[in-house]
């Protein structure tokens, strides 16, 4: 899925009432299946606009385009639950933190990922992915049983349960040491490559996004000036 | 995963929380369906129609205290009536007409604690010869339920004889064959008791009726008239009747036996029926008409009390047992609201601790309205499981409230089936429940995204 972004431009409210500018983007595009790094400093507007992109936030003003199948959508015109939707069907989204739900096993975690689909769940491909990221011992553990490490695998195989089409990924590797950072990074990369889905990966981290095929500035990008 | 697993995951995540909201559903449900239960089954013990006879007769006073008092053998007798208007009643085609059977009654004793009554064979469907009677003349203890001998035979009517209730062997110890002597009165627990020097021997046992008959002991009634306590009561009833004052009981008197003993076993008694008094008598009338014809009739004159049953425990019930279980009804049902407020806060709070994850699901693809309807099913859920263990609840507490019941009058209620107000009760509270949890579904519904995954 190829992804154009257009005029973007967020805002927010400070406590004292003041406009703030955060995001003001011209543009910038993902072509299908392409692996994307976006590097920035903390604070630069970086989780506000993968969230735009992910339809958690809305943009005051401009477009993201998602073009799949002949089909155009601009995911910043859509209602709040046609946004929902989109995501769940789409996007698969990995935190910076692997913000797995407790009270769930590895297996659950990753198959509730798979709940708001619409679709019928298959939990023979969130066995795969878990195998996949090294976790075939562990289905049945909760995060609590896990390593930091091991609950970022969970969270890269739950941002894949539905097979999106885009993968956005926050600082994935921001909480692990640098084996751990690696792997997962790899891991994150092999498994979009296998389900054909495009990656925009965020990272202060220069190492990091250097493995990607393309790396993205945002202080160039964001013209807040 | 479907949305009933995932609530359930969230309920079993929180289960200390979930089982103390559940409790307190469980508590408002259980009292509110005990009470339902309780109602039904005074309703239907103390508000029933369906008695073996139609019309009541004794003492002029208190129409509820004669009724209670041969019903379900509580309270005090109100007082006596003389036996020739019994003989005048089977004899006067006054009355006679309106008369399918007649019993009558005479109370005053008891044995260990259980009452003594006098009466006819007939009470138990045989005559005096004891051939049986058909079902027209046999009273019976409830509409075409009638007494049966489950051992022995029923008493001869004019030998120191008995038959027993069904509870009474175990209450009491007696059994087939046994003798016992009467108590005069019921003396409280620790207040010397006055025992009748007579001896009666226990001719029958009968079959469990499940009404208050269970707990009596039946003597002939001819029997009842020879103590002497009785006969010199009633002699000195008789003349203050007469307008004579009683003359005082002499040791002479006591001494003299007041009846014969025939080789037999047989009675010969001495007192004139003119002495003879009865409690009550029980009437099972021709028909609605004939009932109202023959009260009519026995309330036109002095001598006695003619009363429904059937109309006396309704007036009793819908003047003192239903507005009282109306009372505790409106408390059952704050309790029920008390418990709904209890769901709504245990669930705000829970939404409140889960806002990240709340967050987490919508980042996930879930729709607002999916995590209105995850609470609301939540909420419901824990109102549909707490409200059914307080049906089971409810019902525990009724079969204990039957066997409390039982044991004061001698006849329990039905406390296994489930009542269409309990089915309407249940959906209410789970409906109660759903409302309370639309509140925290609503915190839930606006919970910003964005927002709590950072703050996370």
């Amino acid at each position: 899925m190829a992804i154009q972004i257009e005029n973007l431009r967020k805002r927010y409210i400070g406590p004292d009432g003041s406009v703030v500018p955060v995001i003001n983007i011209s543009g910038f595009a993902l072509a299908d299946g392409e692996q994307v790094a976006l590097i920035g400093t903390s604070g630069s507007g970086k989780t506000t606009l993968l969230h735009m992109i992910a339809g958690i936030l809305v943009p005051d003003e401009g477009r993201i385009r998602y073009h799949t199948n002949g089909t155009d959508v601009n995911i910043a015109t859509l209602s709040e639950v046609e946004r929902d939707v989109f995501r769940g069907r789409n996007i698969g989204y990995i935190f910076q933190t692997h913000h797995l739900l407790s009270g769930f096993t590895a297996l659950e975690n990753v198959q509730l990922g798979m709940s708001f689909t619409g679709r019928a769940p298959d939990p023979a491909w969130a066995k795969h992915l878990l195998e996949e990221v090294g976790l075939a011992e562990r289905l049945h553990y909760k995060p609590g049983k896990l390593s930091v490490g091991q609950q970022q695998r969970v969270a890269v195989a739950r941002a894949l349960a539905n097979r999106p089409k885009l993968v956005l990924a926050d600082e994935p590797t921001g909480a692990l040491d640098s084996a751990n950072a690696q792997q997962v990074l790899d891991l994150i990369r092999k498994l979009c490559s296998e389900v054909g889905a495009s990656l925009l990966l965020v990272s202060h981290d220069l190492n990091i996004a250097r493995q990607l095929s393309r790396v993205l500035g945002l202080s160039e990008l964001n013209k807040l000036s | 995963m479907n949305l009933f697993q995932l609530v359930l995951k969230q309920m079993r995540q929180r289960s200390l929380s979930t089982w103390l909201t559940m409790l307190s559903i469980l508590l408002g449900v259980g009292l509110g369906s005990a009470i339902m239960i309780l109602q039904r089954g005074a309703g239907v013990l103390f508000g029933q129609t369906e008695y073996a006879f139609d019309v009541l007769i004794g003492a002029k006073g208190s129409p509820l205290q004669l009724t209670l008092n041969t019903v379900y053998q509580l309270d005090k007798s109100p007082g006596n009536i003389p036996y020739s208007l019994y003989e005048q009643m089977m004899t006067d085609r006054k009355y006679r007409s309106d008369i399918k059977i007649a019993v009558p009654l005479a109370v005053g004793d008891s044995y260990k604690g259980q009452r003594i009554v006098a009466t006819m064979p007939k009470m138990f469907g045989v005559d005096d010869e004891g051939k049986e009677l058909d079902d027209d003349h046999n009273l019976g203890y409830r509409p075409e339920k009638h007494f049966q001998i489950a051992q022995g035979k029923v008493f001869a009517p004019n030998k120191f004889e008995a038959v027993i209730g069904s509870d009474i062997p175990q209450l009491t110890g007696l059994k087939l064959g046994d003798q016992f002597q009467a108590t005069h009165g019921m003396p409280a627990p620790n207040m010397p008791a006055d025992v009748h020097p007579e001896q009666w021997t226990v001719a029958g046992v009968l079959a469990p009726t499940h009404t208050a008959a269970d707990r009596v002991v039946y003597i002939p009634l001819i029997t009842f008239y020879c103590i002497f306590e009785h006969e010199a009561g009633l002699e000195a009833i008789a003349q203050l009747q007469q307008g004579k004052a009683p003359a005082p009981a002499t040791k002479e008197a006591e001494e003299e036996k007041h009846y014969s003993l025939n080789p037999d076993g047989t009675i010969d008694l001495k007192l004139p029926k003119s002495d003879w008094m009865l409690s009550a008598i029980m009437v099972h009338s021709r028909g609605g008409f004939n009932a109202r014809n023959l009260m009519w009739n026995i309330n036109n004159q002095n001598v006695a009390a003619a009363v429904s049953p059937a109309e006396e425990m309704r007036k009793f019930f819908d003047v003192f047992l239903s507005p009282s279980s109306r009372l505790l009804q409106a408390v059952s049902y704050l309790v029920t609201v008390v418990a709904g407020v209890g769901i709504l806060v245990s669930i705000y709070n829970s939404v409140s601790a889960r806002m990240r994850e709340i967050a987490i699901l919508r980042a996930l693809g879930a729709t607002r309205h999916r995590i209105l309807t995850l609470i609301c099913v939540e909420a419901g859920l824990i109102g549909l499981l707490g409200g059914t263990l307080g049906l089971l609840a409810g019902h525990v507490l009724g079969a204990a409230g039957s066997v409390f019941v039982e044991r004061l009058v001698g006849e329990g209620f039905n406390w296994i089936n489930v009542g269409p107000e309990e089915w309407i009760y249940l959906g209410a509270v789970v409906v109660l429940s759903v409302l309370a949890g639309l509140v925290p579904a609503m915190k839930a519904y606006r919970t910003p995204v964005a927002d709590n995954l950072v703050a996370a």
